[in-house]
């Protein structure tokens, strides 16, 4: 018997991959949202899912996300894993009511008597020229309530283990799927139902003058900036958060301990956001390391512009670039 | 393969400094073609590339520490395409701007270098303005906090006592050989002289050194063995590979002239010029410098008469020989001015005894004495 060669997959269709794989491995689990059973979804993450696992198991909802949310919820605390889809994170704040008062702390309000393992996914982020609410970027508002697990992948072998830890953790997680890369990049992913463990930071690209940390679709610039840096022999350590709630300090704090300089991109608003919290905690454990000021590259504190200007909004690799400029200047 | 990794150089050396690049990003490069050359701890070695390819990135830059099985190059990937349905305008793969994100550590990576030191920033804002390098500075707060005080107190003895520097390479071994050695042996110099009269004009000392040397182990091989403290086992070698101290201007390196005892006076001859040409260049591949079974330190080339030569374990024995000078000596009962050549042999004395060093060290007499 030989082994097929595996296969490349984009984001997106590692998304479906874990789907799949943990639909078949987990009878209760079980898809639901706007358009992701005939249609397979609109960016098509749960193509194929109705014709293998039946309506029962994948199914379309009104366009409600209240409902969405709340079945979801229900399903949860009475023995079934749903994986409901939010077709753009800009159509969540409809749903806040049922995740935060009752998916975050249902575990907690019950003692513990029932718990709620649902998964919320969501495509989220600007670059795609899509309508303003479409664009956002609004992981720091769910990073903030306990109770909540908040993960965003940045590859395509990342996502797919990342996704099938979520499903299989015993609690609510937010899983936030940069929609801007979600066919970028292929990558070998091998669908053997290994999952990478939540709540870990990764470390993409190993420097030691200095660690830029982001997540989501910025990794991708990130990345760039780190391979061009590279060049003039700048050495970059590239750290994707991944898990923005709770938070992985450690990994964090191992490399500015080495480095002594950081630099924090995200593609949300500047302020009150997920970097805030990370330089915060680089502040009150870090500051007898750090060399410079820590620096966050980071969305204007507007509403995402219309389509037109949304280039001015997104953050650039040559603005990456000069961030770490900058801070390598310092002191 | 996507990435190289630095491969194991060998003899268990676990870190490698980068002192060249013979590529650069972008490049094309053979299989077997030089890729880089890397400074082991003792000597430089050249790593060629294990595949044809082109470079994409280069891992680290001259004088940065690599660790065995750290990637070393990324090769270009082989380009990707994609189709897709989307909505709004989503760029798939292919584009010119991919960039590789293949390979990621779960959490963090290692230490590859030491973390850096702990100050308050103000502290560090001090060692700008006085210009004091913070790497070293000692430091005398808790946890190994440096204050303002000590970064007061190097820059005051930097600026009245001089500068100081860090080890490097050659050196650092030497520093760590001897304080091992130190730790480890328990060492015994003694010391005689040799009357050389009767060598005729133009003997090569070193030669007729190694040629002793060769005769002294037939007589104790106990003392061409190497010693393992842990132990407590002594393995007496078959082969007497010579280790033979030479001074450079990087630091000590000790070649390894190997197999004496089967090799004619030529033969070591050429295989010791070769390996001081290579120690010279730089060029001794990292092999040729470990093994030795014994070692001889000839310092009489520079100066000095006795000496007090550092047992390196495992070996239990190094030969010192001194400066031959004009000696006035007590020649059939009378007074006579011969050419006398001075010895110190060091042992271990953990498994080496004072007879069994005394009989080699007479050995070796009796074979220098000789005219030829």
């Amino acid at each position: 018997m030989t082994s097929l060669p595996p296969l490349k997959k984009t984001l997106v269709e590692a998304v479906n991959l874990a789907l799949a794989h943990e639909m078949r491995r987990d009878e209760s689990v079980v898809v639901l949202g706007e358009d992701v059973a005939t249609n397979g979804g609109v960016f098509r993450a749960t193509e194929g899912l109705k014709d293998e696992f039946g309506i029962r198991r994948v199914m379309d909802t009104p366009l409600a996300e209240a409902l969405i949310a709340g079945v979801a919820v229900g399903m949860a605390s009475q023995g079934l894993k749903p994986v409901a889809e939010i077709q753009f994170m800009g159509f969540i704040f409809a749903a806040m009511e049922h995740i935060i008062c009752h998916a975050a702390r249902m575990r907690n309000r019950t003692r513990g008597r029932l718990s709620c393992p649902m998964v919320l996914r969501a495509p989220y982020g600007g670059g795609i020229h899509a309508p303003e609410h479409h664009s956002e970027s609004t992981e720091a508002l769910f990073a903030h309530i306990p109770g909540l697990r908040v993960v965003v992948p940045s590859s395509p072998a990342r996502t797919y283990g990342l996704l099938l830890s979520a499903i299989r953790d015993p609690d609510p997680v937010i899983f936030l799927e940069p929609k801007r890369i979600y066919r970028l990049n292929k990558q070998e992913v091998i669908d053997n139902g290994e999952a990478l463990p939540l709540d870990v930071c990764f470390t993409l690209r190993e420097g030691k003058d200095i660690t830029l940390v982001t997540w989501g679709a910025m990794v991708h610039e990130a990345l760039q900036a780190a391979d061009q840096l590279a060049q003039q022999g700048i050495s970059v350590e590239v750290i994707d958060v991944a898990t923005l709630k709770p938070l992985d300090m450690e990994t964090i704090l191992h490399s500015v301990e080495k480095t002594g300089r950081c630099v924090i991109v995200h593609e949300a608003a500047r302020s009150n956001g997920v970097g805030a919290e990370i330089a915060a905690q680089l502040a009150e454990k870090a500051l007898l390391w750090l060399q410079a000021p820590v620096k966050r590259i980071a969305g204007y504190d507007i509403p995402m512009p219309y389509f037109k200007y949304e280039q001015y909004y997104m953050i650039h690799v040559d603005e990456i670039i000069q961030g770490i400029e900058e801070t390598l200047a310092y002191g | 393969m996507k990435y190289f990794k630095l491969p194991d150089l060998g003899e268990g050396l676990q870190e490698s400094e980068i002192v060249e690049w013979h590529i650069k990003p972008g490049e094309a490069i053979k299989t077997d073609q030089l890729l880089v050359s890397v400074e082991t701890a003792k000597a430089i070695v050249e790593v060629p590339s294990p595949q044809d390819g082109i470079i994409k990135t280069l891992f680290g830059k001259p004088g940065d520490i690599l660790h065995v099985g750290e990637p070393l190059v990324e090769f270009e990937g082989e380009s990707q395409e994609d189709t897709g349905t989307v909505v709004g305008e989503m760029k798939s793969a292919s584009e010119t701007n991919s960039v590789s994100d293949d390979h990621f550590i779960i959490g963090s990576a290692h230490h590859r270098s030491a973390p850096q030191k702990r100050c308050t920033p103000a502290v560090r804002a001090l060692a700008k303005r006085l210009n004091v390098d913070l790497a070293m500075v000692s430091a005398s707060g808790s946890n190994g906090l440096i204050t303002a005080e000590d970064v007061e107190k190097a820059h005051q003895m930097s600026s009245e006592k001089g500068e100081q520097f860090i080890l490097r390479g050659v050196q650092r071994v030497m520093a760590n050989n001897m304080t091992k050695a130190h730790a480890q042996v328990v060492q015994v110099t003694i010391h005689d002289d040799v009357d050389i009269y009767r060598w005729p004009e133009g003997t090569d000392p070193t030669m007729r050194l190694v040629r002793a040397i060769k005769a002294a182990c037939e007589i104790e091989p106990n003392l061409n063995a190497w010693y393992d403290g842990n132990e407590m086992t002594l393995r007496p070698l078959k082969k007497i590979d010579l280790g033979i101290a030479v001074d450079t201007p990087d630091g000590l390196f000790v070649p390894i002239l190997r197999n004496i005892s089967q090799r004619d006076a030529d033969d070591l001859r050429d295989g010791l010029n070769n390996l001081r040409q290579a120690v010279k260049n730089r060029k001794i591949p990292p092999s040729e410098l470990i093994g030795g079974s014994i070692t001889l330190s000839n310092y009489g080339t520079i100066a000095g008469r006795y000496g007090n030569p550092v047992v390196v374990p495992p070996t239990v024995a190094i030969i010192g020989a001194g400066v031959i000078k004009e000696e006035v000596v007590a020649f059939e009962g009378q007074v006579a001015i011969h050419r006398v050549l001075p010895l110190s042999l060091s042992f271990d004395h953990r498994p080496i005894t004072g007879g069994e060093a005394g009989r080699f060290l007479k050995a070796l007499m009796t074979d220098l004495a000789l005219a030829e």
